[in-house]
């Protein structure tokens, strides 16, 4: 287990490095210059070249590439259109991110397995029909459409809910007031759509196949009641690949994030994103990339520590 | 007795069917040569006819009225192959004696025509392909032209679905806009999958080194959301059609990973083993048996990624970095349409709604085929 650890750590070194490679080179590559971007319209040439210095976009390719690197690992690389490091400008738009996908995994999590389970357990019942036909309309609906259907109907049409923004913080930075709940809704919901598509589909194949299992059958030759079969024994054992999809899941919540961050103007870091690609601004651009690349990939690596856990019949090595 | 079957069908394709008792098949065709009289009809009047000259304000390309001119004939030369092609095999089964053994695709077929869900999707692809195909003959304008007179009129008699801020009819728009959406997705997936498949063929079948090579790019690519990374790669090389194609094409790499697990477990089959013992080319066994073994899961994640491109370039386009107007698509259609949400509700829901209707028609054919594709269920 220890060993398989460090491999897998040692495997994410190598492929974080490679993505620093690829990240950079894209950057570097984009039309456009940020210090032009920066010193807005009509500046002056002596400006430009001012800003170009105070960036670091003369020196030389290797250098730059050195500079981003250690500068985002000693938390010193300056973001290029906010005056705070890289690492303030994420940390500071990250609790509205986390909020967002830890409501949104939950709303899809509290939906999607009992009715994945009914769906499973009452197969080709129209229950089964409706659960299976909506999870794949579920997958088919843009999440940014959803946001902005669920903003007509509950903003707009009936005004019960606020159409965009964040609403009032805790603290200045953190969630859970009331406006802030109100304001949570649509945006969780929407990103919520697609987790609860995918993860009710896989619930159900995950709870048809054990039901086949011989010791379903088994558990109900012994005489037990329909619910301790289906509770105790089945809906367990089906749970594994649940499970581990949830980690996989959270690259798709980032990339959720993007777009219904940006349709419902939700501060976090998917909009942090597409701003910054749109300002050209390379080291957010870059930062933000890695972070949530080493996101990604972590709560891979804890998924599959776990999965062994949980099923003692796994073992790596 | 026969001969007049086939003058009737000649006549109008589904009268024989009909006589010979299949109303149902007999009915789709009429209905289908109906629906296409009727395009060639509106053509007709709207004088769009490739040969007939356009006036000037109309902006779509002589070439691709010829595209489209052509293609009313093809189809309705396909409808009447098609019921003369279809009653031939009926009759035979009727007076065939006996069953016929049954070959792998014609149980996948007998089985496909069974399953309402893909019959529900083939038909949705049908219509919107039909769509993106005959775009000039059936919108009423060519979707581009403004007009500010009629800006934001709501759904009525002179324009079903509303029009925009511009005054430019939505309905329109929608129809032009399959044929961009249609467009990228298709062609993109094809991408997808010559990459990626031979990624994963490459990586299955040679395993080692550059198994491990392949699987390690593909993390690279996978850490980052897809969408994260096509707008990186949108920024870097411009955001025409081509490049869209192009960057969707291959970046997309998802179907590398499905090959190479199905390659890993084809390559383990004893026909396999028998033919490289009798010393078949590496190139043979890959082409002649690794491939078509795993060709049924390559066809359904071809149809599922179809379905998430067309989200993909939807989204690009929302956030702004994908089709730029005013060459309508129906994702930069609902980025025009968060402006005024509150005062035509119609620009944002009926681009969405041919979205989802689009996604779904490919989702649901792809459920249906994983299920039709396997001859170990059922």
């Amino acid at each position: 287990m220890f060993a398989y650890t460090v491999r897998r750590l040692a495997q994410m070194v190598v492929v974080l490095f490679g993505l620093t490679i690829l990240i950079f080179t894209m950057l570097k590559a984009m039309p456009g210059d940020p210090a032009k971007v920066m010193a807005g319209l009509g500046a002056r040439p002596e400006t430009i070249a001012a800003i170009r210095l105070k960036l670091g976009l003369d020196e030389p390719i290797p250098v730059q590439y050195w500079k981003f690197v250690t500068g985002l690992l000693n938390g010193q690389l300056q973001a290029m259109t906010f005056h705070k490091s890289v690492w303030a400008v994420i940390i500071e738009r990250l609790p509205a991110t986390v909020e967002l996908g830890v409501f949104a995994l939950i709303i899809a999590l509290l939906v999607s397995i009992p009715a994945g389970i009914l769906s499973a357990v009452y197969r080709n019942s129209p229950l089964d029909y409706a659960v299976t036909t909506i999870a794949l309309i579920g997958i088919s609906v843009p999440v940014f459409w959803l946001a902005l259907m669920l903003m007509l109907v509950f903003g707009v049409i009936l005004k019960v809910l606020p159409v965009s923004g964040r609403g009032d913080t805790l603290w200045g930075w953190s969630f859970l007031t009331l406006d802030g709940l109100r304001h949570l809704v649509i945006p969780a919901v929407a990103l919520a759509s697609v987790q609860m598509a995918l993860n009710a589909r896989l619930t159900r194949a995950s709870m048809l196949e054990v039901m086949r299992q011989e010791y379903v059958k088994s558990a109900r030759a012994k005489g037990l009641r329909e619910w301790v079969v289906m509770g105790r024994h089945a809906f367990r054992n089906a749970m594994l690949p649940v499970v581990t999809n949830v980690g996989i899941q959270v690259g798709a919540l980032f990339a959720g994030a993007v777009l219904t961050e940006t349709t419902t103007a939700w501060p976090g870091i998917g909009r942090l994103m597409v701003e910054s690609i749109a300002r050209l601004d390379q080291a957010v651009v870059f930062g933000l990339t890695l972070f949530m690349g080493t996101c990604f990939m972590v709560s891979y690596l804890v998924v599959d520590l776990l999965y062994a856990y949980i099923d003692p019949r796994i073992t790596y090595d | 007795m026969k001969a007049a079957l086939y003058i009737l069908t000649l006549i109008a394709p589904g009268l024989g069917h009909m006589v010979i008792g299949r109303v149902g098949k007999g009915i789709l065709f009429m209905t289908v040569l109906a629906g296409h009289a009727g395009t060639a009809y509106l053509a007709f009047q709207r004088g769009r006819f490739a040969w007939q000259p356009q006036p000037f304000a109309y902006k779509v390309s002589p070439t691709a009225l010829w595209v489209s001119t052509i293609c009313l004939l093809v189809v309705a030369a396909a409808v009447w192959v098609a019921a003369l092609w279809d009653l031939r095999r009926s009759v035979q089964r009727q007076e065939a004696s006996h069953v016929e053994a049954e070959g792998y695709w014609r149980l996948v077929s007998r089985r496909f025509s069974q399953d309402p869900k893909g019959l529900i999707g083939l038909a949705i692809i049908s219509i919107v392909c039909y769509v993106a195909i005959f775009a000039p003959f059936l919108a009423s304008t060519d979707a581009t032209r403004m007009n500010l007179r009629a800006a934001l009129v709501e759904p009525g008699p002179s324009h079903p679905l509303g029009t925009d801020n511009f005054g430019r009819d939505i309905l329109d728009r929608i129809i032009f806009g399959a044929r961009v959406d249609l467009g990228i997705g298709v062609v993109a997936t094809v991408f997808n999958m010559m990459l990626g498949g031979l990624l994963g063929l490459v990586a299955g079948y040679y395993r080692k080194t550059p198994d491990a090579v392949i699987m390690r790019i593909l993390e690279i690519v996978n850490a980052v959301p897809f969408l994260v990374l096509v707008l990186l790669a949108i920024s870097l090389f411009g955001s025409s059609v081509g490049m869209m194609i192009l960057v969707l094409g291959i970046f997309g790499l998802e179907p590398a990973r499905i090959v190479r697990s199905e390659v890993l477990s084809v390559r383990e089959n004893d026909y396999v083993m028998a033919a490289r013992a009798m010393g078949a080319p590496t190139r043979r066994i890959i082409f002649r048996h690794v491939l078509p073994n795993s060709i049924a899961s390559l066809i359904v994640v071809a149809t599922m990624a179809i379905g998430v491109n067309i989200i993909v370039v939807a989204g690009l386009s929302f956030l702004g970095f994908g089709v730029k107007p005013p060459t309508p698509s129906w994702g930069s259609m609902l980025q025009e349409a968060q402006e005024f949400m509150r005062r035509a509700w119609w620009m944002a829901v009926f681009p969405g709604l041919s979205i989802v209707t689009t996604v779904f028609g490919f989702n649901i054919l792809g459920d249906s085929l994983r299920d039709v594709l396997d001859p170990r269920l059922k």
